[in-house]
């Protein structure tokens, strides 16, 4: 491949200002609608915390249409959808049993709420026993295992694996670690460890199967460190903690920080890799102009989950891990990457497709956001008030 | 063709909106659907199983739960059986129950729980009995789960 | 289920060593068609489940010869888990390499027969017993699997449990030789085996431990 060795910038594609307004308004429409879900805000804390993430979410998806740059906008608004997560995700958890550990009386009683991450496991246990291997509520609570799994058909009919991108409360801790320093201090990653999800999502699937309990949850979950993880009693617990803690550590911090890349969505997570199979039937993809290309290799460096290669490029896309996320387009100094609707011209325009792809992307991170940046908001306010959060 | 393609991708990609608002909107009745058309459950190896019998004794109440021995296919070899202690007012120290998990009329093992050190006992009666597998607090009660053995 | 599974997670490197045995014997027969593919396959499969089976009855007299009492039994089938479990590791990431089962010589010598017309139906039989009687170490962890329990009924069905596991990933080469992206599936089972071994440490660990506590 051909090294570029000027520096160019990838051309700007600014519309005019009453333009991009015009074109945002649908979703400054939408936001406020789900945002609001129909009904009025009161008492000043919740309404400040509306006003701010409204304002918030609205300009950045406005500096998006505005500048032609996705990737540039998606990622402080991802990361700090994830912070925002994490805040009230763990104050409710205080609130409601006053821990963040999952206590054995929580696990009986099936009170833990339920992540998508879970989803590979219990399929194969769901369909042959018609149970969920997952101490949760079935329906009626917060995140209830059907309404998880009605977000997640959502998600991936709509985005595919652009849900690792645009609307996992996880990746975007790791997003924001992957862009603390400039330049990567780990340069080069063995390709064989792209395989990696896949061989831990069959094993995972398998051996959860096999014992009727969530094996990636119970042992390889590196988000436990942050969310919620089971009381630690016995040394097996606490080994558990000890492996969540180091891999929190290494997959999530360390290594996105020294690779500017994220790590565990692309080299371990096996719900992304389970994701990258919705890829197929999203109507969503990232091509790549033969014409225009000119083979620098900038894509292939940058993009965060490895989704480009040599021989990705030469095909004209993205491997089917690709989120969606938009780097690659921003940083194409010959605009030869663009998002494509599946089923048109390949070298067709695209602006409009851009267009349909941003709204549903932006839409959902916004309206899975948006909750959690106001509860988050809340409780600093009241945390400035009152000197504790819960 | 190609034109009956492009409308057809550009009609999937235009629904992608709609589908999101769905998704949110009608999030509590489509998971109630979900719920109700899968008919699924909560595993019993985490809830311990269906009520199989509730006695009350006054002081305390004690809840026998249906034997578990559910494999992905068909039964595995080994499983439990969950007994629950709910305490009323005054209850006893140490309480005792016998279970016929078999429901043969024949009593299985008599399980014994220290309800103030949550320990417990068991004394087998027909050789399935494998051993205490664990004592969980519960709220103000206990569950007792005891490992049994299923006979061919 | 275990054997299913332990097959399943394994079949990927087994199909990738097994290929040049079985595509010599479907090119050899080519000119018949899809059915015809089918059968050799078939015959093929039929040899590996042969030789597995030898192989649960081998591990069913080891079991009973080595593992009378049961602290001892707990420690040898701990110790031969995590050893086990170290050399399907390392044969996960090295395979390919270097030799690493029998399929390699033998996919040689199908070549070689391959060339003569008239081939015996019965080649892609001994074939099929000639990489069922292999001692790979997810195999040997199948062997140390099934001992464990000391049953010779029980060692038979978990052989061909891991059977139908690995032979899952089979199905396909009737029909469009292998699957294109075999690269892929190769290093999806090494690096799967790796993980299936680091499992088996752990769990062999477990035993030793529970093993010694009770000597």
């Amino acid at each position: 491949m051909k090294r570029d060795t000027t520096n160019d910038t990838p051309a700007p594609k600014r519309r005019s200002f009453p333009k991009a307004f015009l074109l945002s308004l649908p979703m400054m429409l939408l936001t406020f609608a789900m945002l609001t879900g129909g009904k009025p805000i009161s008492g000043p804390s919740q309404i400040v915390a509306f006003l701010l993430t409204y304002c918030f979410l609205n300009l950045f998806f406005f500096l998006m249409i505005y500048t032609g740059k996705t990737d540039r906008w998606r990622a402080p608004v991802f990361s700090a959808y994830s912070v925002a997560f994490v805040i009230s995700f763990v104050t409710h958890l205080l609130e409601a049993r006053g821990s963040m550990a999952l206590s054995e009386a929580n696990i009986l009683r099936a009170q833990a709420p339920f992540c998508h991450m879970v989803i590979p496991m219990t399929l194969i246990p769901g369909a042959l026993t018609k149970t969920i291997i997952f101490p949760g509520t079935i329906v009626g609570s917060f995140a209830s295992i059907s309404s998880m799994f009605i977000l997640w058909i959502g998600a991936s009919l709509s985005l595919g694996r652009g849900f690792c991108g645009w609307t996992c409360f996880f990746g975007g801790l790791e997003d924001g670690f992957s862009r603390l320093i400039k330049r990567p201090i780990i340069k080069r990653i063995n390709p064989v460890f792209t395989y990696l999800p896949w061989a831990l999502l069959l094993f995972i699937v398998l051996t959860s199967a096999a014992a009727l309990s969530p094996v990636y949850c119970t042992w390889l979950c590196p988000f436990k460190a942050v969310t919620e993880y089971v009381q630690v009693i016995s040394v097996k617990t606490l080994v558990q903690m000890v492996i969540f803690v180091t891999l929190f550590a290494g997959l999530v911090v360390t290594l996105p920080i020294l690779t500017k890349k994220r790590i565990q969505c692309g080299l371990f997570c096996p719900f992304g890799a389970f994701q990258s199979l919705t890829n197929k039937v999203t109507g969503f993809a990232i091509r790549i102009d033969p014409d225009k290309c000119v083979k620098c290799g900038r894509c292939v460096r940058s993009c965060p989950t490895f989704s480009l290669d040599d021989e990705s490029v030469a095909s004209g896309g993205s491997r089917i891990s690709c989120m969606k996320c938009g780097r690659c387009v921003d940083l194409c100094p010959k605009g030869a990457i663009h998002y494509h609707v599946k089923g048109t011209e390949p070298r067709s325009s695209g602006t409009l497709q851009r267009l349909l792809f941003l709204y549903p992307a932006f839409l959902f991170l916004a309206t899975m956001g948006g909750g959690f940046f106001k509860d988050a908001i809340v409780r600093i306010i009241k945390l400035a008030a009152t000197g504790h959060m819960i | 063709m190609n034109r009956l393609r492009s409308v057809m991708g550009y009609t999937w990609a235009g629904l992608a909106v709609l589908i999101i608002l769905v998704t949110f909107i009608g999030n509590g009745y489509l998971s109630r659907r979900l719920a109700a058309a899968t008919g699924v459950t909560v595993s019993p190896w985490i809830t311990g199983g269906e009520v199989a019998k509730t006695s009350d004794y006054g002081t305390y109440r004690t809840v026998v739960h249906r034997p578990v021995f559910d494999g992905l296919v068909g039964e595995r070899s080994e499983g439990f059986v969950q007994v629950d202690y709910e305490p009323g007012s005054g209850p006893p120290a140490v309480v005792e129950e016998r279970v016929d998990f078999k429901r043969d009329k024949g009593i299985d093992f008599l399980v014994r729980l220290d309800t103030r050190a949550g320990t417990a006992t068991v004394k087998d009666l027909a050789g399935t009995v494998v051993a205490i597998d664990h004592v969980y607090r519960v709220g103000k009660g206990w569950a007792v789960r005891i490992a049994l053995r299923r006979r061919m | 289920m275990e054997a299913f599974l332990l097959g399943l997670s394994n079949g990927g490197v087994c199909l990738a060593y097994c290929a040049p045995v079985l595509v010599p014997c479907l090119l050899a027969g080519s000119g018949g068609g899809i059915p015809k593919a089918v059968g050799i396959t078939a015959g093929f499969l039929g040899g590996r489940l042969l030789g597995y089976l030898v192989f649960a009855v081998a591990a069913w007299i080891i079991g009973r010869a080595l593992l009378g009492n049961a602290g001892a039994r707990e420690s040898i089938i701990g110790l031969a888990y995590m050893m086990l479990s170290v050399m399907l590791v390392v044969y996960a990431f090295t395979a390919g390499r270097s030799h690493s089962c029998a399929a390699t010589g033998m996919g040689a010598l199908m070549l070689k027969l391959s060339e003569h017309q008239g081939l015996s139906p019965l080649l892609p039989v001994a074939a099929g017993v000639a990489t069922g009687l292999n001692f790979c170490p997810p195999f040997l962890l199948a062997m140390a699997a099934s001992a464990e329990k000391g049953s010779l009924s029980y060692s038979i069905f978990f052989f061909f449990m891991f059977f139908l596991g690995t032979s899952l990933f089979f199905v396909p080469a009737p029909f469009f030789g292998l699957l294109r992206s075999h690269a892929a599936v190769r290093t999806v089972g090494r690096l799967c085996a790796g993980l299936v071994g680091a499992y088996y440490f752990f769990s062999g660990l477990i035993m030793l431990t529970g093993g010694i506590k009770s000597l």
